[in-house]
């Protein structure tokens, strides 16, 4: 076997998942995880590793196609294989994946209740996860999104907060619940035509009826849209993400919010770009509500970690915009954003935890005042809140700037409409200042709190979490520096993903140039641009 | 002299580096750094300094007629769209070199005696240092992605240093303010340029205004869109040079230490609004409407600013709405057309407003001695009183950058605002008057505050006075900013570095702290005789970019010599006359201010409530947005979670309700199933 046909995906996937499998036999005198923690970093690191020497080697920026390809047949009678690969759509997100993860692990430190069982959940996870970006038949998609759920609905429902179960049931329910769309839509594109296949590729390849379209889309856009999440499908968030333990909180944050947007890229832009061009003005709405809408909502909430909660939904909405932008330009601002996001929300995430493990309150009117005794702690949360404000030499804001600037030259909308919609989009870029500083102030600044400091011992920061955060912020600001080293990995696939789904708008086909301004979709019925 | 250019981008690198050594030690190794103290600032100041040579190197070579010099790498790419990123060097960024590494390295010689005693010594370095840098990123930037990202840079720093003292509320505030504020102006900003890229498809200054030009004459972008964008432009400097009516958030932005005023929110940070005017000088000019715009915008916050300033006791406050009003002359002078004469005033006022506000730091520092750490009574005036006995060297200083701002010749402002008053005379007479108007008003509150903290007697060991200073919050500040009571409060905080209160009087401050202000003095008195009408070097060298070198000299050499000596004595004899005023109000006493205001109560009322800018913001925006955004959580928590959890709760009804259903008897089941075939079959049918 040489390097090259050493199959790699299947080995970051798996190798997790047998790994968590030994946590029990392994001796923890303590039995408060102090060996089997040192065990999963291990763990986490390798596989991390593995990742990265995969995409050192094996993967190349320029190609388009997908790369790494392993496929072995599972059940072949009724056409089920086990196919990995990795594109420019998930390669990013593999990577990320393996990074969050790394670091959660090392986030969970502290944990001592459950530890083999936590850390078991945590590895069994990162295989998981992996297996949701890289899987390429969609049968297989829907088993792996399914069992993902678990590990998180265990960690949710044992290491959560006070209304954990609440939660965790809401979560479940409502993910499961939407995913029957995935299963639905997966068999009615497998056996639409003469051929029944399961493989992503070929059934992008189909040519499916508008109509049938139309009603796959929708049905994913469902499913999708619960895990993104877009408004009104996005309750269950605050209070997941509102129970949640840190670094749980990370994983939730970083990259299971990024697998909606990565499955609503990869089949409903890319298998079903027809019934995409009648969705798209539809996206571009519900994105600009999610900015706005969530930001005052985030403004609004007096719980720390909800309102981060609702920070993350406000910055998902540029996602779903840039997806609809019909421009290299939009559609990579849109990847960008999911991964800058990722780094952001899990940085905000960890240090949210970190503060409450000091202040054991997460309700602002009774923090305030603790910059004092925690100025560490106070530098890396100013410093993350800058990030997901937009702060340029971050990368949050190249994603955004990257989406403005795709969608407003974009030519497949009317000049009124995109003019409202970066109005309103950039509203949002006045009220994220708004709630993210006034949550600093709340937390940090102002004369000392008596009250708090007589009763909680405010020690500030212990090298493990400046570390940690370290990590974060050396990606976030080397994208904000130079965004290139990140959208070169992908920046073939969005190109050929635009070519795509532009071929299949008739009145994007003539050269339309970027001075004049163009009418809106013509051919399709676009209902929201009237 | 190319590789100084080959190598120029290392002048905001080498701060930033002084930035990044200094705060990676005190995040790893605090204790130790903080115990180094001088030793952070030393490694800090050096680096500027480099970059401080370099610039007048730059400069020099400017001078001589150096190319324009531009270096470009590609930034961001997505299929055809591609961002470059670089620095360019002409005149205008070796000017802009020059102005901002002097004032910032001579106010971080000054912060070390200013901030000797506090414990966050180290830390102000660092945040000085990533500031200066954010700034010289700002002046080389080529195009507008690179001058919006450093815009937003700076706008941080200016977050961090103004709410330096965490510990006390009202900075909180203020730091929020600031920074809020002037996202409302980036957010304008940023639709601007994505609607100039939009339209034009270029980031770059001159592409930019060249292609509109044509875009508009030739009708395919109508005249108002353009307008739309370029005041959407506008709206930026607008917030970051403190403009009408985004100028709220200056005067808050004092409660950061002294050094800070003067350095950003006085001769540097503030000024880039005007700088960015100057850069998107070929949008502008070619839209008369938004350039009457501009100048009406600049010259209402010219009077404006001082119209307030007349009335504030806090010194700080004073200078800063003198600040806002000096900037609007500038943003008058871009208005109108006057390109040079709006970055000459640029220049003198970083000069002498630098001193000015680095000469109150001077005083409040001498009289932190007397009446403790309190900004409530450190910094107002009517507490001070014959510090000129007490501290020579800040007064003299003091009283130099007053008769400067004031417009008495030859000293610096006189002869910038000159320039721009005889240029506005010539475009509109009403904003002649305007600024003329101002130019009075000036001289009037900037002798009163001279006369106030320098001459008569010393007011600080009055028990008395200080009392009814604690005792009336709204008389000391005005609604609005700061409640007294909250600066009781932070004041806790600061007991630490309180151990030398207790003198009988003030002193003098350290040689740091008056050299700086000495050495500025140079520049205030004699920087103003580079633009003097009879040979006008400033011109010369600084012309519009649709000017040439030569038509800019000959503008600068021929001027119309009769017209300037009918402007200047109009502006310094109304300068006179505010400065006589002052005098027998405040120096001599033979009018009693009191009995003035009390007789124009709703004008005095105004002036001293700022014009009711903060409350009407505070009840419409502030409290607006509150409202909303809490009666949106509760639309979240009612109605979309209550429909969600309305839907659990019919779920386990019709759950329990199915129960009985399941009897576990096959026939009934097969009975269920015959009925919904039944049903099915009556429907299709």
């Amino acid at each position: 076997m040489t390097f090259a046909n050493f199959p790699w995906l299947t080995t970051v996937i798996f190798f997790p998942i047998l790994a968590s499998a030994a946590i029990p036999f392994i001796p923890d005198p303590s039995e408060k995880g102090r060996t089997v923690r040192w065990y999963a970093l291990v763990i986490g690191l390798i596989n991390f590793a593995l990742i990265v020497t995969a995409f050192y080697t094996q993967y190349d920026f320029s190609s388009a196609e997908l790369q790494l390809v392993e496929s072995y047949d599972w059940i072949p009678q009724i056409g089920l294989k086990w196919s990995v690969a990795a594109d420019g759509l998930s390669m990013p997100l593999i990577l990320l994946t393996g990074f969050i993860t790394t670091l959660a692990t090392l986030a969970a430190w502290p944990i001592t209740m459950k530890p083999r069982f936590f850390y078991f959940l945590l590895l069994a996870m990162y295989g998981g996860q992996i297996a949701v970006f890289a899987v390429q038949d969609m049968l297989v998609f829907f088993l792996v999104w399914e069992l993902e759920l678990i590990p998180v609905y265990l960690l949710l429902s044992i290491w959560g907060g006070y209304k954990r179960l609440y939660a965790a049931t809401k979560f479940i329910l409502y993910t499961a619940g939407s995913s029957l769309f995935i299963l639905v839509a997966a068999l009615a594109m497998a056996f639409y035509g003469g051929t029944i296949t399961f493989d992503m590729h070929e059934l992008g390849l189909k040519d499916y009826g508008q109509t049938f379209q139309l009603l796959v889309y929708g049905g994913l856009l469902i499913s999708y849209a619960v895990k993104l999440p877009i408004i009104p499908l996005h309750t269950w968030l605050p209070d997941a993400h509102g129970e949640a333990t840190a670094p749980v909180h990370m994983l939730l944050a970083g990259i299971l919010l990024k697998m909606g947007g990565y499955a609503l890229i990869r089949m409903n832009v890319e298998m079903l770009p027809a019934a995409h061009a009648f969705f798209a003005p539809a996206l571009v709405v519900l994105g600009v509500v999610n900015i706005i809408y969530a930001a005052l909502t985030s403004f609004a909430q007096r719980n720390l970690k909800r309102k981060i909660a609702y920070s993350s939904i406000s910055h998902m909405g540029f996602v779903l915009i840039g997806i609809a932008s019909y421009t290299d330009l939009g559609i990579s601002g849109a990847v960008l954003q999911m991964v800058s996001h990722g780094l952001i929300g899990a940085s905000l995430f960890f240090l949210v935890g970190a503060t409450y493990d000091r202040t054991h309150t997460l309700i602002l009117e009774e923090m305030g005042g603790v910059g004092q005794k925690m100025p560490k702690i106070f530098a890396m949360f100013t410093a993350c809140s800058m990030a997901s404000l937009a702060l340029p030499g971050m990368s949050g804001f190249v994603a955004e700037l990257m989406v403005f600037v795709g969608f407003f030259t974009s030519d497949a909308y009317s000049t009124t409409f995109r003019l409202i919609v970066v109005f309103l989009a950039a509203v949002g870029v006045i009220l994220t200042p708004i709630y993210l500083l006034s949550m600093l102030r709340e937390i940090f600044y102002g004369s000392e709190n008596k009250e708090l400091v007589s009763h909680e011992a405010l020690i500030d920061a212990e090298p493990r979490e400046v570390f940690i955060i370290a990590c974060l912020l050396v990606p976030i600001i080397g994208i904000g520096l130079y965004p290139k080293a990140l959208t070169q990995i992908y920046d073939a696939k969005t190109a050929a993903l635009n070519l795509r789904i532009r071929a299949e708008v008739p009145s994007l086909n003539a050269a339309a140039k970027l001075t004049a301004p163009v009418v809106g979709m013509a051919s399709v019925k676009a209902p929201l641009l009237d | 002299m190319e590789p100084l250019y080959e190598y120029a981008w290392l002048i905001p690198v080498f701060p930033l580096l002084g930035a990044m050594l200094v705060g990676s030690g005190l995040i790893s190794f605090n204790r130790a750094t903080n115990a180094l103290r001088q030793m952070n600032a030393v490694v800090i100041i050096s680096f500027l300094g480099a970059a401080m040579s370099m610039s007048f190197a730059l400069l020099w070579s400017q001078i001589h007629g150096h190319p324009v010099f531009l270096r470009t790498f590609e930034w961001a790419s997505a299929g055809s769209f591609h961002l470059t990123m670089g620095y360019t060097i002409d005149h205008l960024t070796a000017m802009m070199l020059v102005v901002v590494t002097t004032v910032a390295f001579l106010v971080m010689v000054y912060t070390d005696g200013y901030m000797a005693h506090d414990p966050g010594y180290v830390r102000f370095y660092a945040y000085l240092s990533l500031f200066s840098a954010s700034m010289l990123g700002l002046v080389i930037s080529p195009n507008l992605v690179q001058v919006y990202i450093f815009w937003e840079l700076v706008g941080m720093c200016s977050y961090l240093l103004v709410g330096f003292w965490y510990d006390r509320k009202a900075a909180a505030n203020a730091a929020q303010k600031a920074f809020v504020t002037n996202r409302v102006g980036d957010f304008g900003l940023l639709l601007g340029i994505l609607g100039l890229y939009w339209t034009t498809g270029s980031f770059d200054f001159q592409i930019i205004g060249d292609r509109l030009q044509e875009l508009v004459s030739s009708g395919q972008i109508s005249i108002v869109i353009a307008s739309i964008f370029a005041i959407l432009v506008f709206l930026g400097p607008a917030a970051k040079s403190a403009q009408f009516p985004l100028h709220v958030w200056l005067p808050d932005a004092m409660e950061g230490p002294t050094p800070i005023s003067a350095l950003i929110h006085a001769a540097t940070m503030v000024a880039a609004g005007v700088f960015l005017i100057a850069r998107m000088f070929p949008v502008f000019e070619g839209i008369p409407a938004v350039m009457n715009l501009i100048a009406w915008t600049g010259a209402f916050t010219a009077f404006l600013g001082a119209s307030i300033a007349i009335t504030q006791n806090d010194i700080k406050k004073g200078l800063a709405y003198s600040t806002i009003s000096q900037l609007g002359y500038m943003v008058m002078a871009m208005g109108i057309g006057a390109y040079s004469a709006g970055l000459f005033h640029l220049m003198t006022h970083a000069y002498f407003k630098a001193m000015l506000f680095l000469g109150s730091g001077s005083v409040i520092h001498g009289m932190e001695d007397v009446v403790g750490h309190n900004p409530a009574l450190a910094q107002d005036m009517r507490v001070m009183g014959g510090l000129r006995k007490f501290m020579p060297l800040t007064a003299t200083s003091f009283l130099v950058g007053c008769l400067a701002i004031s417009g008495i010749p030859p000293f610096a402002g006189f002869w910038s605002k000159d320039e721009i008053l005889g240029k506005a005379f010539e475009a509109n007479p009403a904003l002649w008057i305007l600024g003329w108007l101002t130019a009075g008003i000036t001289a009037f509150y900037m002798f009163r505050m001279y006369f106030m903290t320098f001459e008569g007697p010393f007011r600080g060991n009055s028990t008395q006075a200080k009392a009814e200073l604690l005792k009336a919050p709204a008389l000391a500040f005005g609604p609005g900013a700061m409640d007294p009571r909250e600066l009781e409060q932070g004041h806790d905080g600061h007991d630490s570095h309180d151990a030398h209160h207790g003198s009988e009087s003030p002193h003098e401050s350290p040689l740091t702290m008056t050299l700086p202000l000495l050495i500025l003095a140079v520049p205030s008195v004699l920087i103003g005789l580079l633009g003097t009408p009879f040979h006008n070097y400033f011109e010369a060298f600084i012309y519009s970019p649709n000017e040439t070198a030569a038509e800019a000299l000959q503008a600068a050499t021929e001027a119309d010599l009769s017209e300037f000596w009918v402007m200047a004595g109009n502006s310094v004899g109304i300068s006179l006359i505010g400065i006589t005023l002052a005098s027998l109000m405040y120096l001599r006493h033979k009018i009693d201010p009191a009995a003035i205001a009390a007789k124009i109560q709703p004008l005095y009322q105004l002036s001293l409530n700022k014009w009711y800018f903060d409350n009407i913001y505070d009840a419409v925006f502030v409290r607006g947005t509150r409202r909303i955004a809490r009666q949106v959580l509760e639309v979240d928590y009612n109605v979309v979670d209550g429909a969600v959890n309305f839907t659990g709760f019919l779920a386990v009804i019709t759950g329990e309700g199915l129960k009985y259903f399941e009897n576990g008897r096959a026939q009934f089941y097969a009975l269920i199933i015959f009925l919904a075939v039944l049903g099915f079959v009556i429907v299709a049918v």
